[in-house]
């Protein structure tokens, strides 16, 4: 029973990772076609990529919307983590769901929806546009994120801080912030992250400067090449890093409370 | 559960609702009062009518994609669930002390962003690709599948592999808030390993299922992209009917109608969903 469910997560595992693999093995084969048998090791797909300016162009593009777009959900994520958790709001329900809408509506529909909503106050598209879109679809992660540090801190110190007489305000910036400082690091990663991969609502919404994730999706449909596996690995690679230094700043906080 | 209700709690929500009033709920109340405008050739007349929806619960084209959508939302929550079930119950039970590296592991491949999967997708199925490869190696085949990229099997193959995790984690946390006793209990009164599962596992693991379920239903049903990208001449989607009217074609109302419809049918399954959880973990606690 143990065995047969040991050689099944394997296989799930394997299922999972081996696109990663196949790109990555392709993005180092000399050749074209993307197809075995292998002809070769090259970095050739690689040198490409790092030669192309356009695509430079957009990964600065992209860091010019990731970093204020992890600042605005980590704070918005803070502050609604704290009102879930240590400082219970009325109306938890309804904030909950409305949290989660952003979740749970398709992708295209709020990319839309948005897209009228800035017709109907006469915004043009511009990478400020982008951030605001991206902002609100990445918030529900991130007050997960610090939600799930904030429920593991133990209320008693909380209590003992107001006992002893610190205020509000002290006990929050001295007792919980510290606490909670490694969610918001996680926070701020992750939203980095899928800020830089997402795409359906970047594309509707950005304007003249166009993020790599758009510049790529018209590569991908229009000229298939090695070195978009290349590019593919790069940004695989740039995501695992980054989520696992998260993982493992969440997971410290849980260790030391 | 019940905690006093704090002053600040409601200070510190508000700047977060007036956010999501303004991103997400504006713009969606706007595109539902789009849905009964109408156009007419490149104007868009403000009188309101009912004739877009009309529209859409009269054509067989828009019936049969939303059926399909809702259909292929169903068969990979099933599929997911099969998989994903052993999965969940390993990484509780049986793994002691990497769970959250089994975890992460897991969740990994999610952050590569949908295009970047796809595209590899794209390269695994392909005529040449590793699959048909294979497939040719073993025997199988003397010729490569043109069929199988660019098929419902590649979307549906990527949309397993998109949304399992979720349904993983849904599951997890259901099995580690199941408490070994119960299982125990009913093998030492002699309850078989099938009836040990049906009725004591399965209904205690139901909440999970149900939630896992419950998501990978709605990001299905909405996914524009995998369709899109994999799925060649099946990738015609509701979603991307909606994305057609609001380019191309050139109807932001009939789009905004297709829409609102979809949401509606969204919104709806998932408050049958909650309740359904909100039950199930009613009866795992009562018993």
């Amino acid at each position: 029973m143990s065995r047969i469910a040991t050689f099944w997560v394997w296989g799930v595992f394997g299922f999972m990772y081996l696109p990663i693999a196949m790109i990555l093995l392709f993005s180092l084969n000399a050749s074209d076609v993307m197809a075995f048998p292998l002809r070769g090791f090259t970095t050739q797909w690689y040198q490409a990529i790092l030669a192309d300016a356009r695509l430079g162009a957009g990964f600065v593009t992209t860091l010019w919307v990731a970093f204020p777009v992890a600042i605005f959900t980590t704070f918005f994520g803070a502050i609604a983590a704290l009102a879930l958790t240590l400082y219970p709001m009325r109306g938890r329900g309804v904030f909950v769901v409305v949290l989660l809408l952003p979740f749970i509506v398709p992708r295209l529909i709020l990319a839309v929806s948005q897209l009228i909503f800035l017709k109907e106050m006469g915004i043009d598209r511009s990478l400020w546009t982008v951030i605001a879109g991206q902002s609100i679809l990445i918030l529900p992660f991130a007050t997960l994120i610090i939600a799930s540090v904030l429920i593991r801190i133990d209320r008693r110190l909380i209590e003992a801080a107001a006992d002893l007489g610190a205020s509000r305000w002290s006990s929050f910036r001295r007792v919980v912030l510290p606490l909670m400082s490694n969610g918001i690091l996680a926070s701020w990663v992750i939203s980095f992250v899928l800020s830089s991969s997402e795409y359906v609502l970047t594309a509707f919404l950005s304007g003249r400067e166009q993020p790599l994730s758009v510049l790529v999706a018209s590569d991908f449909r229009f000229n298939i090449s090695p070195s978009l596996n290349a590019l593919a690995v790069l940004i695989v690679l740039g995501n695992i890093a980054l989520v696992v230094l998260a993982e493992s700043i969440r997971r410290r906080s849980g260790r030391k409370t | 559960m019940s905690q006093p209700v704090d002053k600040i709690g409601n200070w510190l929500a508000l700047p977060v609702v007036a956010a999501l009033t303004a991103l997400c709920l504006a713009p969606l109340l706007i595109l539902f009062v789009y849905s009964f405008f109408q156009v007419d050739f490149v104007t868009i007349l403000h009188e309101p009518t009912f004739a877009n929806y009309a529209k859409v619960a009269g054509s067989e084209t828009y019936r049969g994609l939303i059926a399909r959508a809702f259909g292929s939302a169903l068969l990979v929550v099933g599929i997911t669930a099969i998989i994903g079930y052993p999965v969940a119950w390993f990484i509780a039970k049986r793994v002691v002390a990497a769970k959250s590296t089994f975890l992460t592991l897991l969740l990994v491949p999610l952050y590569s962003g949908d295009l970047v999967r796809i595209f590899a997708w794209r390269v695994l199925l392909g005529a040449e690709g590793a699959v048909n490869r294979s497939l040719m190696w073993l025997g199988v085949t003397d010729t490569p599948f043109g069929g199988l990229l660019f098929s419902p099997l590649a979307t549906h193959i990527a949309l397993t592999y998109n949304y399992l995790p979720f349904m993983v984690i849904g599951l997890w946390l259901a099995f580690e808030s199941l408490d070994d006793a119960w299982t125990e209990a009913a093998a030492d009164l002699g309850a078989p390993a099938v009836d040990r599962f049906r009725r004591v596992t399965l209904p205690l693991t139901l909440p999970g299922l149900i939630a896992g379920g419950l998501m990978v239903f709605v990001m299905v049903a909405g996914d524009y992209l995998t369709p899109q990208l994999l799925g060649g001449a099946s990738g015609i989607t509701i979603i991307s009917a909606v994305n057609d009217l609001f380019g191309t074609a050139f109807d932001w109302p009939l789009g905004s109608a297709i829409a609102w419809t979809m949401l509606a049918i969204l919104m709806l399954c998932f408050g049958v969903g909650a309740l359904a959880i909100r039950r199930s973990s009613f009866i795992s606690e009562g018993t």
